[in-house]
Formats: C-alpha cells, sequence, structure tokens
C-alpha cells in the first residue's frame, strides 16, 4: 500500500487534517509506515484516543495491507511548538 | 471460504490466557518475540522503554499465534497492532504511545499503577 493512499485514508477519517505518511528509517521495508497527523479534532483527547481514531480511519487495510504504523498527532498549537524530540534509550543487545 | 492454515492452539484457550493475564499482571506486554529474542523493532523498542522504569513486566510472546492474539486483543485494547501494553488491565499504548509518553516524561507515572 503506497504513501499517497494511507494519507488520503487517514484524511478522509480525521477532519481538517493535515497528513504526512513516511517511511521510518529504521525501517527499510513498505508496509512498516509512519504518518504525523495534525487536526484541531485532537484537542483535549489523550494519545491512545487520537491513535485509535487514526487506526479506525484505516479500518481494514491495518495489519492486512500495512503491517504496522508509527503515529504522531498534534492538534496544530502543539505542532507549532514542537522542538527536537529527544533519543530513546534502546540499549542494543550485544 | 478456505481459512489459512490456524495455529494448533484454538482461539479460545488464547482468549482466556488474554484475559488471565491481564487479570494477574500489573504490567503486561504483548510482543513479537521474547525478552531475549525481541523479533520486531517496536516490540524492542517498547519492551526497553517500560524496562527503563520498571523491572517487573509480564511479557507475552504473540507469534506462537499472531492471528488469534490479535482477535483477542482487540476487544481489550481497539487495535490489533503488535506491541500492547497494558497496566492493571488497561491499554496505555503500542510502541510509538510508549515512546511519546517518554518523550513528556509521562511514562513513569503511566507505568505506576495506581491501587
Amino acid at each position: 500500500m503506497d504513501k499517497a493512499e494511507v494519507q488520503s485514508l487517514i484524511e478522509a477519517g480525521i477532519g481538517q487534517a493535515e497528513v504526512s505518511v513516511y517511511s521510518p528509517r529504521h525501517h527499510d521495508d513498505e508496509d512498516h509506515l509512519g504518518a504525523i497527523v495534525v487536526s484541531p479534532i485532537f484537542e483535549d483527547k489523550s494519545l491512545v484516543t487520537r491513535h485509535q481514531l487514526v487506526h479506525d480511519a484505516l479500518g481494514e487495510y491495518l495489519t492486512r495491507d500495512i503491517h504496522a504504523i508509527e503515529l504522531r498527532t498534534y492538534t496544530p498549537a502543539e505542532y507549532a511548538e514542537e522542538d527536537q524530540i529527544p533519543s530513546v534509550p534502546t540499549d542494543e543487545q550485544p | 471460504m478456505h481459512r489459512p492454515p490456524e495455529p494448533d492452539r484454538p482461539y479460545e484457550e488464547v482468549e482466556a490466557e488474554v484475559a488471565t493475564v491481564l487479570d494477574e499482571h500489573e504490567v503486561v506486554l504483548f510482543m513479537k518475540g521474547n525478552e531475549l529474542m525481541p523479533q520486531c523493532g517496536y516490540s524492542r523498542k517498547a519492551l526497553a522503554l517500560i524496562k527503563h522504569y520498571r523491572d517487573e513486566v509480564e511479557v507475552v510472546d504473540v507469534l506462537e499465534a499472531l492471528p488469534h492474539y490479535r482477535k483477542a486483543l482487540k476487544p481489550h485494547s481497539g487495535r490489533e497492532t503488535i506491541p500492547q501494553a497494558f497496566v492493571n488491565g488497561k491499554f496505555i499504548g503500542g510502541g510509538d504511545i510508549l515512546e511519546q509518553l517518554h518523550e513528556r516524561d509521562e511514562l513513569a507515572d503511566t507505568l505506576t499503577p495506581t491501587p
């Protein structure tokens, strides 16, 4: 499933959404994707609820055609002051 | 409709196991692989994030019966993607949510089960 299709699915399912779909660096294959979704409807919603809305927008495609999607969801205000994201402590097994 | 070869474990058994594990353990992570051999980047990251704050976590390797676990987890979390983390039986996130909670310094509290 290509990125444009995923983008339009999310835009169709989430009101007034600005969506950018990307392939996360650590995954080269096509069906591990990432998406940044910015929409005012996320206001006062928890991360779990926001992600649920996006998962619902993707419906059956998720896990069938899209194996995994890494989501970052923001309201326009949150996205405006989004600064550098700190790295994550993934201790590599030797 | 031809059903794909089902893993040998019956669905009902997996469904019951999921309910029991969620009931008996404070923090549970359903992941692909196990603590020693995570089989997917997101699962490995979710495990590392939890372990960063807490030693004790019940890990369930869903690869033994992936389709069954996906179906059994959906009523508990609303999603079928793996990994899935729970605290006191409540879904707290997949890999991406755990990472964002960590970035906002909210993961420590999220992982501390309120009595």
